[in-house]
């Protein structure tokens, strides 16, 4: 494959309260492509979902992202999404007072090609709402108040079936606990692909979620760096031996003696 | 001729410190405003009962009230010693010395006079003008058992003072629907208001819709007191989005054993606009019930006070009164007042309050700017979000339209951006 | 059958109830005049500017309407109040110099075995003078000052300090009581820890009003430098009269950058007294003031603790407990003002009601438009223990900054009479059980009292809640 990536992560180094949590990553996804990012708990998935994303929260020390031939690195987070990125939350984050309706139409205003008048705007919606079997009730409600697990994944993806971005994060870090959640991702993503020819990177340590899906790259993630890249014949071996291969290499190749004591101690 | 500067208005039973002052509002009626009364009631003919009257229901109920206490035992309580004669000081340990406050409260507490302790929420200097403004005060009844509607709409037109006066009375069993619009788009200043005194008879429902949806160039002042007899219940709901310069005071006097008030109250306030609220709940008869709820958005440089009274009273065994408010502060500059009081001269009772005065989170923010919203955008949502909350709740197409106008002052393609689904007459009648 | 409402007897206050008689004192006729507050001035020995300060607030005071929403100080004759009691010792520096009757008194209070055991100075003030003062010469030589005010206001150095900070935090305009508190205090101490210093051990002001119908209008001025430590804690008592006593004290407190001051104050006035005390402190950046208050006594109670926050990121608690027994209407709180970025302040307060007992909170809490990113929280709990008593809570709340969280959270009621049942169910007397209730309530307040303080406390509690039950 020899085209310009679609998104282009290098030597992205990032931080949160001065203590380092990415540490040099470098992370290539072509237009269509399908990725996934696998890797132990606190291996740092989320946190480059949301450094992607340009999450204030995190201090990009070093490196840059590049998406769609642009240079995003320093580009706001509502930028971002206006150039064709998105994230998917575990969870849409609570705002009260804010019915789901007018947060959807807010988002789509001022989109070339997505700004829909009233009742167009109401049609579609309540046909995403059918496709992800959604309680149109819940348009009215306020955003995330009192939604359960399986009703928060489907605000998410009806806002990526409405957005449409040419890539998407799906944090789904969580997802594997939840058989119902689990379902509405799958039939999400399904339907982001048939609609249109974006990309995606799903952000899991969990293969389940991954069934049925036509995977192009496999990212491992340990403390913050990748360890490995490799096709899809990576997802049954996972399956199969965990991650702890690849932190005991992680903690020799670090070569700190602490951490390899520490990788020793837990797998012994 | 000066503007007329009323006093006093929306005070609370129970003052604080004068400094922050919060104890009450002065009102200014700009001046040469032409008496003018643009008030509508809609209401069916049968609702006009001449037979029945505010004072008579408030008599009636008394007499059920003293013969009850007949039997009451002698109150001995140190407090009534201390409010019936002079101020001890210290010589009279076990006498209490009371604030003016306390002093008022037994006292009343004592004298159990319903037609003597009826208030209304602005207060009666207030109430004087807006008596004036209507010129008469019609009285709406409705049947025992039967269940009304009626709309009472109020407008002005620039230069115009208009008001309404309105006593309403619901019988035993009875059901009444009631909305109320305080609405004006003058460009010059104008001023309207309202006063009410509802009685909800036993077992009998009212409900109370308000919408002010006035222009910010006028000044808007809405007032209701409640009696409410045994086992009645009442739901307001206080839509206040517009005026320069708002009051909205509601008192309730819960005598009756189990009556309950509902109090929903949402309001935006933008500009250099000012919001002035005023709640007082009495709860008097046993195991009353009250909640108040209110729900706000400040923007620009406005400003807002709210003071919400709770008064749990001496023999209001197993009353409970909650009272919860939530405030955005979305912009720089706004100056936003919370007095939430409770008063409590009874042990077996319950008294909650919570209020929450915050901004738009971190973590709201940075979600919605992962879906392409700017800080200005999600704080703008929150004020559009309470628009069109309003107009699909309106309870009618009138009322809506007033919202909708009001919206599209205030955000640009407001009616276009909102939909109304099944609403399509509506649509068009906007286009 | 009705329920049978439990009794609980009075309290037993004899502890504190014992006085002496005031042979051989010298009395100033009663009422207020100029020429009365030249005379205390004078006596003094005090600077011009200070007695230039005393009359300028007496014009004021006699200015000042009674405060209209608080509870009634009719009660109150000012002119039978006498305000200035002179007992017959100058300050000393052991207890063996100070007149046996007083040191009686200091000692049924425990004053002096306190001060062995842990705390780090102790100064006594009888009526309207210090008659002890002393501190730990480990203290002293860490340069520490802690004297008499009237004492410090004959040095130069201290002078000038004082002069620069006296009544600015609570300037005479600021209320009636503070301006004759300006124009007729007498007493009080000074306190000045240098930058960097932190004192281990607390340092301890014990006033005791014993004259009848008499006023004790002492001024505590505190200065924590820099990067400082200080631990200040107070008490105060008086015997019962059957006329009015009036406690009008003001507390200044000076909080440097970094530091941390932790005011502690148990008040059991008599149930005579009119205690209408100002407290206020002010914190630089990143400094911090803590608030204990405990107020059990005083016939009136006005008592409002006030933070104000001038510094980015500085601090304030308050954590405060009343009660109100029969006769008493206490009228306490707090106020807090958010005047810089980042400032925050929490407040937790528990106030109980019995035998016919008032008692209001009330607070405020003010933030500046330059308050941008503060918080503030406030809780408070009221229990009603009764019937025939009442409880008040007025909250105010003014917010102009932006980034700001503001939480309150009010509750009012009794105790669950499930808890009664549950605890006497495992075999707890009721009386038991209620005391354990509500010193399960009050014990936010005392576990940050030093343990004999909350030992203290908890008597009190005991004494209220004792009584014939069942």
């Amino acid at each position: 494959m020899s085209q310009t990536p679609l998104l282009s992560v290098s030597n992205l180094t990032a931080s949160v309260d001065e203590k380092t949590i990415l540490h040099g990553i470098d992370l290539n996804v072509a237009a269509g492509e399908t990725h996934v990012l696998m890797g132990p708990n606190g291996a740092g998935k989320s946190t480059m979902g949301h450094v992607i994303m340009g999450d204030p929260v995190y201090t990009v020390n070093e490196g840059t992202i590049t998406f769609d031939g642009q240079d995003i690195t320093e580009l706001s987070t509502d930028k971002r999404s206006r150039a064709g990125l998105f994230l998917s939350f575990q969870a849409p984050v609570e705002i009260p007072g804010v019915p789901l309706s007018s947060f959807l139409r807010a988002q789509i205003a001022g989109r070339p090609g997505l700004e829909m008048k009233g009742k167009e705007f109401r049609r579609r919606v309540k046909e995403l709402a059918a496709e992800l079997d959604m309680d149109i009730a819940y348009l009215n409600r306020e955003l995330g108040v009192g939604f359960s697990g399986g009703e928060k994944k489907k605000v998410e993806m009806l806002q990526l079936l409405l957005l449409q971005p040419k890539l998407a994060i799906l944090d789904e870090t969580d997802s594997g606990l939840d058989v119902d959640a689990l379902g509405v991702v799958s039939r999400g993503m399904d339907a982001y692909r048939k609609a249109t020819d974006g990309s995606l990177v799903i952000i899991t340590h969990n293969t389940r979620i991954l069934e049925h899906l036509k995977v192009d790259r496999v990212h491992v993630m340990v403390n913050g760096r990748i360890v490995r890249e490799d096709d899809a014949s990576l997802i049954p071996w996972i399956d199969a031996n965990g991650f702890d291969s690849f932190e005991r290499e992680a903690a020799q190749a670090a070569g700190g003696a602490e951490a390899a004591a520490q990788a020793s101690d837990e797998t012994r | 001729m000066d503007a007329l500067k009323i006093q006093h208005v929306n005070a609370m039973p129970a003052p604080t410190w004068g400094w922050l002052k919060m104890n009450d509002v002065s009102i200014e009626i700009p001046a040469d405003l032409e008496r003018k009364c643009r008030v509508e009631i809609e209401a069916a003919s049968e609702l006009y009962e001449p037979n029945v009257s505010f004072e008579g229901a408030l008599a009636a109920l008394q007499e059920r009230l003293d013969a009850a206490r007949a039997d009451a035992p002698v109150d001995t309580r140190a407090m009534l010693i201390a409010a019936t004669g002079e101020d001890h000081g210290a010589e009279e340990l076990d006498v209490p010395a009371l604030s003016t406050y306390e002093r008022r409260a037994v006292l009343s507490e004592h004298a159990d006079d319903v037609a003597r302790d009826f208030e209304t929420g602005v207060g009666i200097d207030m109430r004087a003008y807006l008596n004036f403004l209507a010129g008469g005060t019609p009285v709406l009844a409705t049947e025992a058992g039967g269940e009304a509607e009626a709309t009472i709409r109020v407008t002005a037109q620039a230069g115009e003072a208009s008001g309404a006066s309105l006593d309403i009375v619901a019988a035993p069993d009875s059901t009444l629907e009631l909305a109320l619009s305080l609405d004006s788009a003058a460009e010059e200043p104008a001023f309207i208001g309202s006063t009410l005194r509802i009685f909800a008879g036993a077992r009998s429902r009212v409900n109370l819709t308000v919408y002010l949806t006035a222009s910010d160039a006028v000044t808007v002042v809405e007032d209701s007191g409640f009696v409410l007899d045994e086992d009645a219940r009442v739901t307001v709901r206080h839509v206040v989005l517009g005026g320069a310069f708002t009051a909205t005071g509601l008192a309730a006097d819960l005598r009756g054993d189990r009556s309950r008030i509902d109090i929903d109250t949402s309001y935006l306030a933008s500009g250099t606009e000012q919001r002035d609220f005023n709640y007082i709940i009495r709860h008097r008869g046993k195991r009353t019930l009250s909640n108040m709820d209110a729900n706000g958005v400040l923007t620009g440089t406005s400003k807002k006070c709210l003071r919400g009274t709770i008064d749990l009273i001496h023999g209001a065994k197993g009353a409970q009164g909650n009272e919860r408010e939530t405030v955005l502060l979305a912009s720089k500059g706004v100056d936003n007042k919370t007095v939430p009081t409770i008063l409590c001269d009874e042990d077996d009772v319950a008294g909650n309050h919570g209020a929450t005065i915050g901004h738009v989170r971190p973590e709201q923010l940075f979600y919605a700017a992962c879906r392409g919203l700017s800080q200005e955008e999600t704080e703008a949502l929150f004020l559009s979000a309470k628009l069109e909350e309003a107009a699909l709740n309106a309870p009618d197409d009138a009322i809506r339209s007033n919202v909708i106008r009001l919206g599209n002052a205030l955000i640009p393609q407001f009616a276009e951006e909102f939909d109304f689904d099944d609403e399509g007459d509506l649509e068009e009648e906007i286009a | 059958m009705a329920k049978q409402r439990t009794e609980v007897a009075d309290i037993d206050r004899s502890l504190y109830d014992f006085r002496y008689g005031e042979e051989g004192f010298e009395r100033l006729d009663a009422g207020l005049t100029p020429d009365i507050v030249r005379e205390i001035s004078e006596r003094k020995n005090e600077p011009a500017w200070m007695l230039k300060h005393r009359l300028k607030s007496l014009e004021i005071y006699n200015k000042f309407p009674d405060p209209t929403w608080g509870p009634g100080i009719e009660g109150l004759d000012m002119d039978h109040i006498v305000t200035y009691v002179k007992p017959n010792t100058d300050q000393q520096a052991t207890w063996d110099e100070v007149p046996d009757d007083i040191k009686n008194t200091f000692e049924r209070l425990g004053i002096p075995e306190a001060e062995r055991s842990y705390l780090a100075g102790v100064g006594a003030q009888y009526d309207s003078e210090l008659v002890y003062h002393n501190m730990q010469g480990t203290a002293a030589q860490m340069g520490i000052v802690y004297s008499g005010i009237e004492e410090a206001l004959q040095e130069p150095k201290w002078e000038a300090m004082i002069r620069e900070k006296f009544m600015t935090l609570i300037p005479p305009t600021d209320h009636k009581f503070a301006a004759l508190h300006g124009a007729v205090w007498s007493g009080g101490s000074f306190v000045y820890v240098p930058k960097g210093v932190k004192l281990d051990f607390p340092l301890q002001s014990y006033f005791r009003l014993n004259a009848k119908g008499a006023g004790q209008f002492e001024h505590t001025l505190i200065i924590v430098e820099d990067d400082a430590d200080l631990h200040f804690i107070e008490g105060c008592s008086a015997p019962k009269y059957n006329v009015a006593n009036l406690h009008a004290g003001a507390v200044e407190l000076f909080v440097g950058k970094r530091a941390h001051l932790r005011y502690s104050t148990i008040e059991n006035w008599s149930k005579n007294m009119y205690n209408l005390n100002t407290k206020r402190a002010r914190c630089e950046e990143e400094g911090e003031i803590e608030w204990i208050s405990g107020s059990f006594g005083s016939h009136v109670g006005y008592l409002y603790p006030m933070s104000v926050l001038v510094g980015r990121k500085s601090r304030s608690s308050f954590t405060g407990i009343t009660f109100a027994g029969a006769g008493q209407n206490l009228d306490t709180g707090c106020k807090v003002v958010l005047g810089a970025p980042e400032t925050s302040a929490s407040v937790e307060t528990k106030s109980i009601s019995k035998g016919g007992g008032i008692s209001t909170f009330r607070s405020s809490i003010v933030a500046t438009p330059a308050a941008e990113g503060s918080a503030a929280s406030v809780s408070c709990q009221s229990l009603m223990l009764d019937d025939i008593s009442r409880s008040d809570t007025i909250p105010a709340m003014d917010i102009r900054a932006k980034n700001v969280d503001i939480g309150h959270e009010a509750t009012i009621g009794r105790i669950g009479d499930d808890k009664i049942f549950y605890l006497m169910s495992r075999g707890i007397s009721e009386e038991e059980a209620r005391t354990m209730i509500v010193n399960g309530f009050a014990n936010p307040v005392s576990k940050e009292l030093p343990l004999e303080y909350a030992v203290e406390m908890n008597n009190l509690i005991k004494l209220e809640m004792e009584g014939a039950i069942g």
